[in-house]
């Protein structure tokens, strides 16, 4: 393989790889603003500039001139090149701000010359914290500045569109913004306007960023210049912990940083995952954020009446243990997890395996990120061996039974049963929200955690097996919870960030992961489930589906695991 | 050969009894018949249908006729054609010819356009020939509209008259040349933002590599040429390479048009060989207005760095010797400026000029532009500080070489050589700097010894405004 040397250290590379890659993929630290991995290279923010040469040819002998020690002669390129659009070549010698006092001084240059229009709004800046003009300002940029002069102003608060804002002045116009309307998603909805000094992203007269992906654009932005409209002003950066996780938001198991404050979900942005999302999530996949935090159902209840979980468990129980017939409802919004302990206590109870409320429903996606499937884990039940309910048939098994479990579904909503049918049934539900309409219905109601509260898996609609991790705390303490969110037995106001207000109930939602509260339900029925922790859960359940084989919480990790076998058809 | 270059002596030989080439006295000449009455076309007809050359024959010609580019680089046109990439006839490939003529001081092109439309037209399909290239497109500068139509009537024509079109002159070669109106900025005439421009998209200029022989219109083998160059290839074929090269400086040869501007009694184009006096060039104008003195000399464009009249007299309008007086033949757009001018006010002129054309994608271009402009207002106000023109200076070293495309040299240039070439006027201008070293940056040719703590009695901070 050819080899390069950065900052006289020497590595092997992949002919076609570009210096500003190579470097950040060897923790070599360049800074850069308009390079993407995903887009275009423009070049046109210089910051990157580094010196590099190739070695000297003997025109003759094509062998490299070699100086008195032996060393190859470097022909350096007569000017700083940058790094992000120089392609890597045979012997090429690299010398980053680490190593050249000339390009550090070029880059705290540029860095000097980006902030002479720059408002510096970092005090009200939404990026402010987590800012790539910030913190390089701050590590490679000139100590002061020399500009004394009133800077270009520019609009300061454009509605690009409804979900995205422009701040003019802060925009560095490294046209990422516009390259990913033109690259990504292809819609061509920004452009440059204007010239020089004035310049930043607009639409065309007339028409809006509706872009359905609208929203990437903030995150790739590297300056505070576009903000997502629902996000904008709610909270500083370093107030918000923040947790890698899956999004419940369809089939497409989309990779996401869940922001949190105060046990509230303030913000979702995508997680970098090459296999399922890249560096990109839909607008609408975001504006799911408030339903972790609204309408909740929280508490349980036994004939409509708040209890405490005991009794309420107590009552599930004896309803199952003096039931006939029982019919039980998995979800494809729970986790494999929850939904193989469903089956679990189905079979203990005598009840056929748990039938679910398929949602996909073709052409409704996007072909991309959208999926046909709004629910997050058809997958995962159906590799449990669970079958749709088939609508044909899913009043006469009703019928026949004279208590019905719900997990984590709607079936009124879903048009599946009515409230005729369910006359005289038992009704356990397990619900997320109040707005649930087979909530008036039910008998016991057990509310149960939500993807942002739990820890478990969802297979996606490509076989991939991923891992939800706890973003924010539910009311009961659990100790495999805590573990998770790095709290162990100690005190929750530890974890988090300095201004999360742990202690906050009135925030904290009372409900119970599926994990937690089937196995109390079955161990009144004479039939513990000992489990420890979800990660036993699902390693039982792999081991004992085909279909999950390998699906263990250690393999998913942070970027889930393909599973080789396809469902079986149920 | 002398050391040095700069003797005096006219390389233009005996340039009082020259006879214009590119733009012969000729009544109409703009006129299909007319010019073919003038021996027009017959170079197309020589190559295209007589096989006086072949592709490479034709490149090699006119590389042997020393032609360089007349758009601003100078860079050897017969070299730049030989970079095309060997036909594919899978892929397209292009020439661009470019018109957008818009650097101050620089009006030639639209003397082509106006009375020997024909003469480029023919350069087009030669040139096209020599690389194999089935469309060019003609980019004319937007607000020269009335020549967007002038041009295009002479297009229609030539097409009529079957030499542009399909089976140009009843061969099998074929060439299309569409006549496009550019956007309206400066900026679109540097070659790789005019490729943008013609896609119809913003005018960004492109990074290089890929340079546009490989990579150039929608991503295909193209070559960018100035009007007056392609201008000059009927009359290298017509009078032979060594006709052509046997005019004027050696290694700069050729006819080429002056445009002259400033202070001198009869501005104007005017077409002579290359090599010139400048002090002939200032005859040629009609000497200096009002009989006032000159002192200094822009040779080829705002860009290119003004020369102090007593270096002037001894340059000869080529590349190689005004590199070595340092500056630059760029377009030979020449302007004369004489004593009464304010070498600040017109270096702040022109810095204007610069910031209003940067198209901002670069930061150093973007920002240092703007950031110049007003260092310059201020010290042309009488409120600069003599630490400006260091800090000036500074920024010319942070633009220079740094961006995407040539502007922001364009614009450091005149700066940083009026600086250094007129530091008397501009230090005149300046407020003393406070104290030593109030600037951030070392004082190498800068600070300019000035007493400490002057200036009233404002409080005074290192490297703030007081
Ligand atoms: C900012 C800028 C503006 C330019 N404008 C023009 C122009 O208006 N006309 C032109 O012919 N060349 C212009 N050029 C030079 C072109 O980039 C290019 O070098 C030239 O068209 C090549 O033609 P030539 O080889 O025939 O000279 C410009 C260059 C820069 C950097
Ligand atoms: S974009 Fe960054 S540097 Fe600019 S105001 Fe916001 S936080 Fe500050
Ligand atoms: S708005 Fe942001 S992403 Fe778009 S050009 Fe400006 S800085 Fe770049
Ligand atoms: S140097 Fe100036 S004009 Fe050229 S690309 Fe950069 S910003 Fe645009
Ligand atoms: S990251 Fe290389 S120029 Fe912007």
């Amino acid at each position: 393989m050819p080899t390069l040397t950065i900052d006289g250290k020497t590595y092997e590379f992949e002919p076609g790889d570009k210096v500003l890659q190579f470097c950040l993929d060897h923790g070599v630290e360049v800074p850069h603003f308009c390079y993407h991995p995903a887009l275009s290279v423009p070049a046109n923010c210089r910051q990157c500039l580094v010196k590099a040469g190739t070695p000297m040819m003997d025109r003759e002998t094509r062998e490299p001139v070699l100086d008195d020690d032996g060393n190859p002669k470097i022909n350096y390129f007569p000017k700083l090149m940058p790094s992000c659009a120089l392609d890597a070549t045979e012997g090429m010698v690299v010398h980053t701000q680490q190593d050249s006092e000339e390009v550090a001084e070029a880059q705290a240059d540029n860095l000097e010359i980006m902030l002479v229009n720059h408002p510096l709004d970092c005090p009200i800046c939404d990026q402010a914290g987590q800012c790539p003009l910030q913190i390089q300002a701050y590590k490679y940029g000139p100590e002061g500045s020399r500009f004394e002069f009133e800077k270009v102003h520019k609009p300061k608060r454009i509605q690009l569109g409804p979900n995205v804002v422009l701040d003019a002045e802060r925009c560095i116009n490294c046209t990422r913004c516009t390259r990913f309307t033109a690259e990504v998603t292809e819609t061509h909805q920004l452009t440059i306007i204007n010239r020089g000094d004035k310049n930043h992203p607009m639409t065309a007269p007339g028409e809006t960023f509706d872009d359905a992906y609208s929203m990437c654009t903030t995150d790739i932005c590297p300056v505070g210049a576009l903000t997502e409209d629902y996000f904008r002003f709610k909270a500083r950066v370093w107030e918000m912990s923040k947790t890698p996780s899956v999004s419940d938001f369809g089939g497409k198991g989309i990779n996401v940083d869940l922001w949190v404050r105060n046990n509230e979900v303030l913000r979702i942005t995508p997680r970098e995952n090459l296999e399922v999302n890249e560096y990109w999530m839909p607008d609408a996949a975001r504006l799911v954020y408030s339903t972790y935090n609204e309408n909740r159902a929280s508490g349980p209840m036994v004939a409509g009446r708040p209890t405490d979980w005991d009794a309420a468990f107590d009552a599930a129980a004896d309803a199952l243990r003096q039931s006939g017939a029982v019919l039980v409802f998995g979800s494809a919004f729970g986790t494999v997890e929850d939904n193989y302990l469903l089956g679990k206590l189905a079979a203990a109870v005598g009840a056929e395996t748990p039938r679910y409320i398929a949602r996909h429903d073709e052409g409704s996606g996007d072909g991309w990120l959208i999926s046909d499937d709004p629910a997050p884990n058809t997958q995962g039940v159906e590799r449990l061996g669970f079958s749709a309910v088939d609508a044909a048939m899913i009043g006469a098994q009703v019928e026949a039974a004279d208590t019905v479990v719900v997990f984590q579904d709607d079936p009124v909503a879903a048009g599946v049963l009515d409230a005729a049918a369910l006359e005289g049934k038992t009704v356990i539900l397990f619900p997320t929200h109040t707005t649930n309409e087979t909530l008036p219905l039910a008998d016991v109601v057990l509310p149960v955690a939500m993807s942002v509260e739990t820890i478990g898996t969802f297979v996606n609609e490509d076989g991939r097996a991923q891992m939800l991790r706890p973003a924010k705390m539910i009311r009961t303490a659990n100790r495999s919870l805590m573990m998770s969110m790095g709290v162990g037995q100690g005190r929750p106001d530890r974890v988090g960030t300095p201004f999360d207000r742990w202690h906050d109930e009135s925030k904290k939602v009372d409900c119970q992961p599926g994990w937690a509260s089937i196995p109390a339900i079955a161990e009144r029925l004479g039939r513990p489930m000992h489990y420890k922790t979800p990660r036993a859960v699902m390693a039982e359940a792999a081991e004992g589906h085909a279909a999950l084989a390998g699906a263990t919480h250690e393999a998913m990790g942070l970027l889930g695991v393909a599973l080789e076998t396809e469902a079986e058809p149920a | 050969m002398a050391d040095t270059l700069l003797t005096g002596e006219s390389k233009a030989g005996d340039w009082r009894s020259y006879e214009r080439v590119i733009l012969p006295p000729v009544k109409d000449l703009h006129q299909i018949d007319v010019y073919e009455q003038n021996g027009g076309y017959s170079a197309l007809k020589a190559v295209v249908r007589d096989g006086k050359f072949d592709p490479k024959g034709l490149t090699d010609e006119v590389k042997a006729s020393g032609l360089r580019g007349r758009g601003g680089a100078g860079f050897s046109t017969g070299l730049k054609w030989s970079f095309m990439p060997p036909v594919d006839p899978e892929k397209p490939r292009y020439l661009a010819c470019n018109g957008d003529e818009s650097e101050p001081g620089t009006f030639k092109d639209r003397q082509i356009f106006e009375y020997n439309p024909h003469l480029m037209i023919e350069g087009i399909a030669l040139a096209c020939y020599a690389m194999t290239i089935k469309t060019c497109y003609l980019y004319i500068r937007g607000e020269y509209w009335e020549y967007v139509d002038h041009v295009q009537k002479a297009v229609n024509d030539a097409y009529a008259k079957g030499y542009l079109g399909k089976n140009i002159l009843g061969t099998d070669f074929s060439t299309d040349l569409v006549v496009q109106a550019g956007a309206g900025a400066y900026i679109c005439g540097e070659e790789t933002s005019l490729l943008n421009s013609v896609e119809g998209k913003r005018a960004y200029p492109r990074i290089k590599p890929p340079f546009p022989a490989q990579k150039g219109l929608w991503s295909m083998p193209t070559t960018i040429n100035n009007v007056e160059t392609l201008a000059d290839v009927p009359l290298i074929v017509n009078r032979g390479a060594s006709w052509f090269a046997g005019i004027g400086s050696e290694k700069h040869p050729g006819p080429v048009l002056y445009g002259i501007s400033g202070h001198v009694n009869r501005p104007g184009v005017y077409e002579y060989p290359t090599g010139m006096k400048i002090t002939d060039l200032l005859e040629v104008a009609g000497g200096a207005r009002g009989g006032k003195k000159i002192k200094a000399v822009i040779p080829g464009g705002s860009s290119t760095p003004p020369l102090r009249w007593e270096t002037a007299v001894d340059c000869t309008m080529d590349a190689e010797t005004l590199r070595e007086a340092g500056s630059s033949m760029g377009t030979a757009g020449l302007a004369f400026l004489d004593e009464t001018v304010d070498m600040v006010s017109w270096t702040r002129r022109i810095a204007h000029f610069y910031h209003h054309e940067s198209c901002g994608q670069c930061t150093p271009c973007r920002d240092g532009t703007g950031w110049m402009e007003k260092l310059l207002a201020r010290i042309d106000s009488g409120e600069g500080y003599t630490r400006d023109l260091d800090l000036l200076l500074d920024l010319c070293d942070q633009m220079e070489g740094r961006t995407v495309c040539a502007l922001a040299d364009a614009a450091a240039w005149p700066v940083r050589w009026g600086i250094k070439r007129f530091r008397d006027e501009f230090e005149a201008k300046c407020k003393a700097t406070s104290f030593q070293g109030a600037d951030l940056a070392t004082a190498g040719d800068g600070a300019s010894g000035t007493p400490a703590l002057v200036d009233g009695d404002k409080t005074l901070t290192p490297g703030g405004t007081p």
